[in-house]
């Protein structure tokens, strides 16, 4: 008798998912009033400026990756470029190196999907178990993400060497093997996803907290007097309430992981040899190290392509959100 | 429902939220506790974990000798200038957004997108921008990149606030002849102030913590601390107290921001996406 109320209970909650997605996450639909024409070239007034900034700044970087990605323009060879069509993608799609990158932004990725999120989903729970302290405990927890990159990669230089690193240290002490660790051609890129994760998970951690903390307590309550276990509390409520802000947490940090620069720059520069370069990076080479600038504006104009479609998708599932809320 | 008492699930959870500190604040400790450690103790076998003595020279050295007061100084020129243009250009604009969907979705869009832009994408074009425009490794120039990065992110989490700020005192100020300008600055901003706040100091923190396009705009003239810290790292000499006194400074500033402003940081970070 119990189990049937709590499953009732449950799939009430689940019913009820639009309304609470509505207390986590919403943009609200209503449309702005028409106050005839003065509001809206008031508000292109305010945002005339603004646009001018972005314009001069993103513009000029599109037109210039649109026409040099279709050139032959190497800055070493003292010959002018001149058109060559779509031969840049051709040698893309044909470069090892390329697929090589794009396999390492890939496991970048699968770190953030597969480890980031179910670790940030994890400790928020735990924090969300807490009666006290629970900010206190995510501030401090976000320290790794809201340093500089240079500061973090510095605090990794010192854990991860080989000869004076606490880590190989400890490791000696269980006369375990002490790996060079970056330098390791096996070890470097799993280092690189490790570093990624400790400085990013706290951040899963805090957009899951927020959501758990919106959702009415009444539900989860109800859930838990009918008998249900924690386990079923969190994949038959928590999980399907959550969708919206998990699918927005994912793809948050899917664009984050995609452009990820930084970490790699310092803390192995790609290597060794290429094991560590991403599509950012191996882009970064040809334009700043090999100044292949055709195909290095070839390879942006792709990757560009590729966050715009990813930003639409963002939009979508906010959008998406809202009109779950509208419908209320 | 009602707990007496310590459970074993509470202890698991204390447990486990203990075990998530250590990951990840050990790095930062390990860093805090090198920059104390006096030269002889920097690289020893077995690792110090208590220095024997503070040496805060560590910190003077890196000031002086390893030019961090400049870092300091221009780090904060950048920041708070690039801070300030942003919300100066960002504010309005978030208002347009948010109040009279100015350019509909797709405007909102093209915004948004420009703040997920990969920044390698458009090293190269902007390198030759500043280049043409003779500001190479100045202050102007990385003052202006920094604001583009940031007046996306600014317009867009604003514009949630805005739109969650009810219009109706806005009317009645239009009702009374109020000009729409005094609607919003005298009105609609007030109202926002705290997510005003919010978003500068996640601007000032975005602009004070980059590194790629210091790396890739400056050189000698300006030096921010994210682009002297790697530097300082290369070669066989890593002067370890030194550096990790200079990444101390580096870190504080942004730290202590985190802390006052914990009950914006969730909106903020998510981009206004999270509520």
């Amino acid at each position: 008798m119990r189990g049937r109320t709590a499953r009732r209970e449950i799939a009430g909650a689940v019913r009820l998912l639009p309304a609470m997605t509505s207390a986590s996450v919403s943009v609200p639909a209503v449309q702005p009033r028409r106050r005839g024409d003065t509001g809206r070239s008031f508000g292109w007034l305010m945002i005339a400026p603004c646009l001018a900034m972005l314009a001069a700044n993103s513009i000029f970087p599109l037109i210039y990756a649109v026409t040099v990605a279709f050139e032959s323009y190497q800055v070493l060879i003292p010959v002018p470029h001149r058109f060559i069509g779509l031969r840049n993608f051709e040698r893309i799609f044909s470069d090892p190196l390329f697929w090589s990158s794009l396999g390492v932004t890939a496991w970048f990725i699968a770190g953030v999907v597969l480890l980031q999120f179910p670790v940030g989903f994890g400790l928020a729970l735990l924090l969300n178990r807490l009666r006290r302290y629970q900010e206190m405990l995510a501030t401090l927890l976000l320290i790794p993400t809201i340093i500089s990159t240079s500061v973090a990669a510095f605090q990794w230089v010192q854990l991860f060497n080989y000869q004076f690193g606490p880590i190989n240290y400890l490791l000696g002490l269980l006369h375990l093997p002490q790996p060079t660790w970056t330098a390791d051609p096996a070890l470097a890129l799993p280092c690189l996803i490790f570093v990624d994760l400790w400085q990013w998970t706290p951040f899963m951690t805090l957009l899951m907290f927020a959501g758990l903390r919106s959702l009415p307590s009444s539900i989860i309550d109800a859930a838990r007097v009918d008998g249900s276990t924690a386990w079923q509390v969190v994949w038959r409520i928590y999980l399907p309430l959550l969708r919206p802000v998990i699918g927005i947490a994912l793809i948050l940090r899917i664009l984050m992981a995609f452009k990820l620069f930084d970490i790699i720059y310092v803390l192995t520069s790609g290597g060794p040899g290429t094991v560590t370069e991403n599509l950012a990076f191996f882009t970064y080479v040809q334009g700043f190290r090999y100044f292949n600038m055709g195909y290095a504006a070839a390879l942006s104009l792709l990757q560009l392509i590729a966050v715009a479609v990813l930003a639409k998708l963002l939009i979508r599932l906010t959008r998406r959100a809202s009109a779950a809320t509208a419908k209320e | 429902m009602k707990r007496s008492g310590l459970t074993l699930s509470d202890l698991l959870t204390y447990a486990a939220l203990a075990l998530a500190l250590v990951v990840f604040l050990s790095p930062v400790l390990w860093m805090l506790i090198t920059a104390v450690k006096p030269p002889h103790e920097w690289l020893t076998t077995p690792p110090i974990l208590i220095p024997s003595e503070l040496h805060w020279a560590n910190f003077t050295d890196a000031l002086v000798t390893w030019g961090g007061a400049k870092g300091l100084e221009d780090s904060l020129i950048v920041a708070s200038l690039s801070t300030l243009l942003s919300l100066l250009l960002g504010v309005p604009a978030a208002y347009a957004l948010g109040r009279f969907n100015t350019g509909g979705e797709n405007l909102s869009f093209t915004v948004l997108s420009i703040l997920f832009m990969p920044p390698v994408a458009v090293a190269i074009p902007m390198y030759l921008f500043w280049s043409a425009l003779r500001l190479l490794d100045s202050y102007t120039a990385l003052i202006l990149q920094y604001t583009v990065f940031n007046l996306p992110f600014i317009a867009w989490v604003l514009k949630s606030f805005f739109e969650d700020i009810p219009r109706g005192m806005e009317e009645s100020a239009l009702v009374n002849g109020a000009t729409r300008w005094r609607a919003f600055w005298q009105i609609a901003v007030p109202l926002a102030r705290p997510a005003v706040l919010a978003v500068a100091v996640l601007a000032f923190i975005f602009s004070w913590n980059e590194f790629f396009f210091a790396l890739i705009l400056t050189r000698a003239n300006v030096t921010t601390l994210p682009f002297i810290l790697p530097v300082l790292m290369e070669g066989h000499n890593i002067l370890w107290g030194d550096i990790a006194a200079l990444a101390t400074l580096a870190a504080l500033p942004v730290v202590i921001l985190a802390f006052a402003l914990q009950r914006y940081l969730v909106r903020g970070l998510s981009f206004g996406t999270v509520r």
